[in-house]
């Protein structure tokens, strides 16, 4: 038979009698998504992804299964067929559940792989947890220690006990591997990035640019590098001995920094802009949010108190007598528990209840064993110095009112409650804010304005931002995701190409507190001790010394945590078309809802599992095992939207089973899969 | 007095149904010498039981006879009571060419088929070549009476074309649609004449092996199928002029589901997979059942061809519209006095369909749903359409297998799709995405809408998802899913806002938006309400309570003052909020 001459998207193709349009786009080089085409079985024509509009007729085809007509027109790529492959895909995605990732890693603000480096943990392969976690936190030896722990507040074990202890993996995997161990650099490749601000955001900039092959400088006003990390958090939660450690491994990466140069003093910007590819702006958020109140100026703002205290690196500090903190949130903790090792007698003095404290639960826990008191729904009306030289707070008692903007109810005032409260020194803890450098444009909050499709500060060419200085004071693990942007933008800046942030899709099975524990799928026993507990050092050290509050938890013990991690990321997540599609076509899970498949996975072979509520009955496994294997121990049972695959009298997977893995191997997504995961 | 030759009761499905056994029986018990038969089906169901009395003065029938010996005496006396006459206006636009024989002749006797003109028209073919009989066809222009309206002769000829040993010729007689019975009535009522068609497609096509595949439901269609073939096999007739070998003619009895009607799930199904289309081309004619040459017709379609050659290919040609030749068989069903068969030229109007045959009042339908699950709905105002495969298809119906289902003013259409829904997502076989999740989201679209927490862009949603599961989905089934949906948002748009809007719905169909309420200045206290009630949401002072009512309608069945009636919710008593 001649071959066939028809039109791919205008263009001429000609086709042997019998192939696909499918096979011809292929060779073409054009990449139509499907998930159920395999060329090692006969046809399926389930998904219904791969389709293409034949012109003349309308009609939509199944590409993997319709051969080309003499003539005919194919339109494989307009937005029309793209919507139709899209509509399959999402509703496909609608009687699919799973989760692409695991609730920890998507919790997580940089995305660290947390289920890959908990499961090199338990493993005992730390070497190999540092490798996963320097991917995302390029300063694990601090956020291990100070980090708020995004992830183990959306961890599945808090269904029916307490979360993983996560953080503790990574801290122990810095201090056991950090210092021997050393990323593949890449040779320089003659692009210099000048970054303002040594603090967490502008080393995780300038670390991915390094591994890129950029060099980069960073210049901080400070005398010693650090940001926040050196001068905000105290040395109780984050010893500077360990800090350096840290920045050490970046001047080993060859990442210079230059401490004593501010801007608009013996810094310029323009100078910067010029001499350098780009600048990175990565310059915190340190100023103080007074009180508002008659006398402000006779409190001391939090931030500035703790950061001369840092300066004196902990040494030698007057003590600060009877100390009031006003403010709830970290800030004020590190105040408090500070002013309790200098001597003081530490009283929080906050608006809301304990409940709405933005503080971690665990900062207020340790602040009022360390002998914090609490003065709660008071909020400050004037300061004033007594004649006896105290300092006097006038506060008025508070009542919790209807949930404001922030979902926390609004504290109002109670009229005529009005008492005074004596001290030596007041904090005020109630919030820091952005200081744009002279020429930068800030937005209203007072934060740097940068585009949202280059991430260029406003009106400038090569300057951008990242960190605190962008977003407002921000945890130190939220700082590195916003330099991992930035750093993204800037190397496509510096390529010349246009920034586009990485598409990200996951499908969840939802958020712990919607669901049961018979909800999760379970690839292996979990184990049911108690979350590990860190050992504090005594209290009497505790309110005495600077000394680290707790030591780093040993191997053994984090090894059997990590016995503890469920595994909750899709076995296929890597390979998944479904994903890898829905990706690609901008496809939203719940773009259609309604009923989805129920039922548990089916476990009971010992090493394979089919998960039906991720199938997405393309039939493939089936043809495999029958066509391929010869064994036709799979069949699709029942019809219409209960249709599942199964196995002869639903006993499972039969003893005649080679566990070939063929299946398994075929799966377009992760329904059939090993119950190990490597 | 006329003299009474034979006595015919109707004993197809419809008429035992309705008592016909009952009354064979008396009319054998009370008959004496006269011979007491049992025929099909004349298409007047609502008729049932219908018995027809041959007198040398010509036939007297009689309609809604009952099963006892004094009615059965009645009959035998030639009584003027019961008698029935054929409606003058049905009568006047009917026309029995395909249905002739149906209801009139003992369906398994075939000396008295052949009495009857059997057979006459595969005598007439074996002495034509088969090219010829296939040219027939094609000038008769008879197209697929499955739905599809593709034309027969051109698929035989596709059939013919084959060069091969060994061709497929298979009978569909899956009918599935709810409210279609068709086929069903021809098999029963003259099964001779369906496989007589069979038999000259055969020998037109050199098919020969002929598969009859028919749902399990249909039992008595099955046995008298069975009787039937026997009988040809032993007279002979399965061995077509000029083969050497008797065809092979198999009965393959469908477990039920309806895709099974697409054909190439039905080709699957016999040869025994699971009953699941797959993408055409190939085509069946280039390669169906187990990789062999097939061609799949109808039974309404196989019935029309011994009528085509007898009468001649031009006269049948002259029956109907341009493009859609002879007559159809519609089965009448829904709110109207005249529930049925009727067979009709192509190209009368609906209206003459619903109202001067079925006898529906006018001014009391509101639509009628085409084309069983996957067709559409087309609204009264648009009743003066031309039946026929095109023009119905331009209002978003299809001409489906003949279902006609007609929809009365108190009809909700939101719940009507929904029907229509239900069952399309349950039996869609679960191959494609589109008909499988697609129908499957706008069942529970139409479900959530119905129970009055449905929005606007609920509706929007069913405009958007339905057009593109029309394009994407495998088969037929899927393809037509979405039409009844899609039809009574165009028709009805109304209903639907006043749904998701309003919370109402204004036909008082939907039990989650209705109340039920007991007129107390009709009530006569007679208890039987309260009695009937299967919630006890009753009360001994005889006020409903809405909290708990089913919404069932037992009560409002069996109130002999017509004293409950249905109001939009918030007007009965509600215990909840009252």
């Amino acid at each position: 038979m001649p071959d066939i001459n028809f039109t791919i998207d205008g263009k001429p193709q000609t086709a042997a009698p019998g192939e696909t349009i499918l096979s011809v786009t292929r060779r073409m080089g054009l990449d139509i998504p499907t998930l159920c085409y395999n060329q090692k079985i006969s046809r399926t024509t389930a998904c219904f992804v791969c389709v293409v509009k034949d012109l003349k007729t309308g009609r939509f085809l199944p590409s993997c299964s319709a051969c080309p007509t003499e003539g005919q027109q194919i339109d494989a790529s307009s937005e029309e067929v793209v919507e139709m492959r899209r509509t399959a895909l999402n509703l496909l995605l609608s009687e699919h559940t799973g989760d692409c990732e695991a609730p920890c890693t998507m919790a997580c603000p940089a995305h660290a792989s947390v289920e890959e480096y908990v499961r090199a943990g338990r493993k005992g392969d730390f070497l190999g947890a540092l490798k996963i976690i320097k991917k995302r936190i390029p300063l694990p030896m601090s956020v291990g220690r100070v980090c708020p722990r995004f992830c183990e507040k959306d961890c599945r074990r808090n269904i029916d006990s307490k979360p993983v202890s996560i953080n503790d993996f990574k801290r122990l995997s810095a201090d056991l591997h950090y210092d021997s161990y050393m990323e593949d650099l890449p040779a320089l490749n003659g692009k210099k990035v000048a970054i303002v601000g040594a603090g967490p955001a502008g080393f995780a900039a300038a670390y991915d640019l390094r591994l890129a092959g950029v060099e980069c400088v960073l210049f901080d006003k400070q005398p010693e590098a650090g940001g926040m990390l050196r001068y905000g958090i105290p040395e109780f939660r984050l010893p500077k001995a360990i800090l350096r450690r840290e920045l050490d491994h970046f001047r080993k990466m060859g990442i210079t920094w230059e401490c004593g140069r501010e801007l608009g003093k013996n810094l310029s910007l323009d100078e910067l802009k010029s001499s350098y590819d780009a600048v990175i702006l990565a310059v915190g958020s340190w100023k103080a949010s007074s009180m508002r109140i008659e006398g402000d100026e006779l409190a001391e703002m939090g931030i500035d108190w703790l950061g001369a205290i840092a300066e004196k690196n902990w040494n030698g500090c007057a003590n600060p007598g009877k100390t009031l903190i006003v403010g709830g949130g970290n800030t004020a903790m590190d105040c408090t528990r500070t002013a309790i090792r200098l001597g003081g007698e530490a009283t929080i003095v906050y608006r809301r209840t304990r409940n709405e404290m933005p503080a971690e639960a665990v900062e207020i826990e340790e602040a009022v064993e360390e002998g914090a008191k609490l003065q709660l729904l008071t909020a400050p009306v004037r300061l004033y110095r007594k004649e006896n030289g105290k300092l006097s707070l006038v506060c008025q008692k508070m009542v919790l009112g209807e949930p404001d903007a922030s979902g926390r109810r609004k504290p109002e005032p109670l009229p005529g409650s009005e008492f005074e409260m004596e001290a030596d020194t007041v904090i005020a803890a109630i919030g820091q804010r952005t200081v744009a450098p002279a020429g930068v444009a800030a937005t209203k909050r007072g934060d740097l304005e940068v585009s949202p499709e280059t991430l260029l500060c406003t009106g400038t060419d090569n300057v951008f931002a990242a960190g605190d200085c962008v977003t407002g004071p921000k945890t130190v693990v939220e700082s590195l995701a916003s330099a991992h942007r930035t750093a993204d933008a800037v190397l496509a800046f510096l390529d010349g190409r246009a920034y586009v942030p990485a598409p990200e899709f996951n499908v969840s099975r939802g958020h712990w507190s919607s669901l049961k524990k018979d909800d999760l799928v379970y690839l292996h026993e979990v184990s049911e001790a108690e979350r590990v507990k860190p050992e504090l050092i005594p209290l009497e050290e505790r309110k005495t010394t600077f000394t680290e509050i707790s030591p780093t938890i040993p191997a053994e013990k984090i090894m059997k945590e990590g016995e503890r991690c469920i595994e909750c990321s899709c076995t296929a997540k890597s390979d998944c078309k479904l994903k890898k599609y829905a990706t690609l076509l901008g496809c939203d899970p719940k773009k259609y809802t309604g009923e989805r498949p129920h039922g548990a996975p089916d476990t009971r072979h010992p090493v394979i599992i089919y998960d039906r509520m991720k199938c997405v009955r393309c039939g493939t496994c089936v043809k495999v095992c029958g066509e391929i294997i010869n064994k036709h121990l799979l069949a699709p049972m029942n019809r219409g939207f209960k249709t599942v695959v199964g196995t002869a009298f639903n006993t499972g997977l039969p003893l005649s089973c080679k566990e070939c893995g063929a299946c398994i191997e075929e799966c377009p997504v992760g329904a059939l899969d090993w119950r190990i995961k490597d | 007095m006329s003299q009474i030759k034979r006595i015919k009761v109707g004993v197809a499905s419809c008429g035992l149904a309705a008592g016909a056994g009952e009354v064979m029986e008396a009319l054998k018990r009370n008959a004496g010498t006269i011979p007491v038969v049992g025929v099909g089906c004349i298409g007047h169901c609502y008729a049932e039981p219908i018995v027809e009395v041959e007198t040398d003065g010509g036939s007297v029938f009689y309609s809604s006879v009952k099963g006892s010996d004094d009615a059965a005496k009645e009959i035998l006396a030639l009584t003027d009571k019961g008698r029935f006459e054929i409606p003058k206006l049905r009568a006047e636009k009917e026309a029995l060419y395909v249905t002739r024989l149906a209801g009139r002749i003992v369906p398994c006797d075939m000396e008295e088929y052949k009495a009857n003109g059997g057979f006459e028209a595969l005598k007439k073919a074996g002495a034509m070549k088969p090219s010829e009989v296939v040219d027939a066809i094609k000038q008769s222009g008879l197209r697929g009476r499955g739905g599809g309206g593709f034309p027969t002769g051109m698929k035989w000829s596709f059939l013919a074309a084959k060069q091969v040993p060994e061709k497929v010729l298979i009978m569909n007689a899956d009918e599935g649609d709810p409210g279609a019975f068709m086929d069903r009535s021809m098999m029963e009522s003259v099964p001779f004449q369906v496989l007589e068609g069979m038999l000259i497609g055969a020998y037109a096509t050199g098919a020969t092996k002929l598969f009859i595949y028919c749902r399990a439901e249909y039992p008595l269609a099955i046995k008298h199928l069975k009787i039937a073939i026997k009988a040809i096999q032993d007279a002979g007739l399965d061995k077509l002029p000029g083969r050497e070998k008797a065809l092979e003619i198999k009965i393959k009895e469908g477990a039920g589901a309806f895709v099974c009607g697409e054909e190439t799930s039905m080709i699957a199904s016999l040869e025994g997979k699971r009953g699941t289309p797959r993408f055409r081309p190939p085509f069946p004619t280039d390669s169906g059942w187990n990789g062999l040459p097939t061609a799949i017709n109808n039974v309404e379609t196989f019935a029309n061809i011994a009528p085509i050659l007898n009468m001649g290919a031009d006269k049948f040609a002259a029956i109907g519209t341009e493009k859609s030749k002879g007559t159809k068989i519609f089965a009448l069903a829904g709110d109207l006095r005249n529930p049925g068969l009727t067979e009709v030229p192509m190209g009368v109007t609906l209206a003459e369909i619903v109202y001067d045959i079925g006898g529906a009042e006018r001014g009391s339908v509101k639509a009628v749903q085409t084309g069983g699950p996957s067709g559409g709905c087309i609204p009264a105002e648009k009743f003066d359409v031309k039946v026929d495969y095109d023009s119905l298809k331009e209002l978003g119906a299809i001409m489906g297998s003949g279902g006609l289902i007609v929809i009365g003013n108190n009809r909700c259409m939101v719940e009507t799709a929904r029907y229509f829904l239900s069952f399309t997502h349950r039996e869609s076989c679960g191959k494609c995405t589109f008909c499988r999740v697609g129908t499957m989201r706008m069942y529970e679209t139409l479900e959530r809408i119905t129970a009055g927490n449905g929005t606007e862009e609920d509706i929007a949603f069913l405009e958007d998802l339905g057009p593109k599961i029309r394009k994407g989905a495998l088969c037929g089934l899927g393809q037509t899913a979405p039409n009844p949906a899609l039809s009574t948002i165009r028709y009805f748009r109304s209903e639907y806002e006043a749904h998701v809007r309003d919370k109402v719905c204004p036909s008082l169909v939907c039990p989650t938006l209705v109340d039920l309420q007991l007129d107390q200045s009709k009530c006569v206290k007679c208890r039987l309400c309260i009695k009937t009630c299967p919630a006890s949401a009753i009360s001994d002072g005889f006020v409903i309570d809405n909290a708990s009512c089913l919404k069932c309608n037992s009560c409002l069945e069996v109130c002999p003052k017509k004293a409950i009636r249905r109001v939009p919710r918030g007007e009965g008593f509600n215990s909840n909020n009252q």
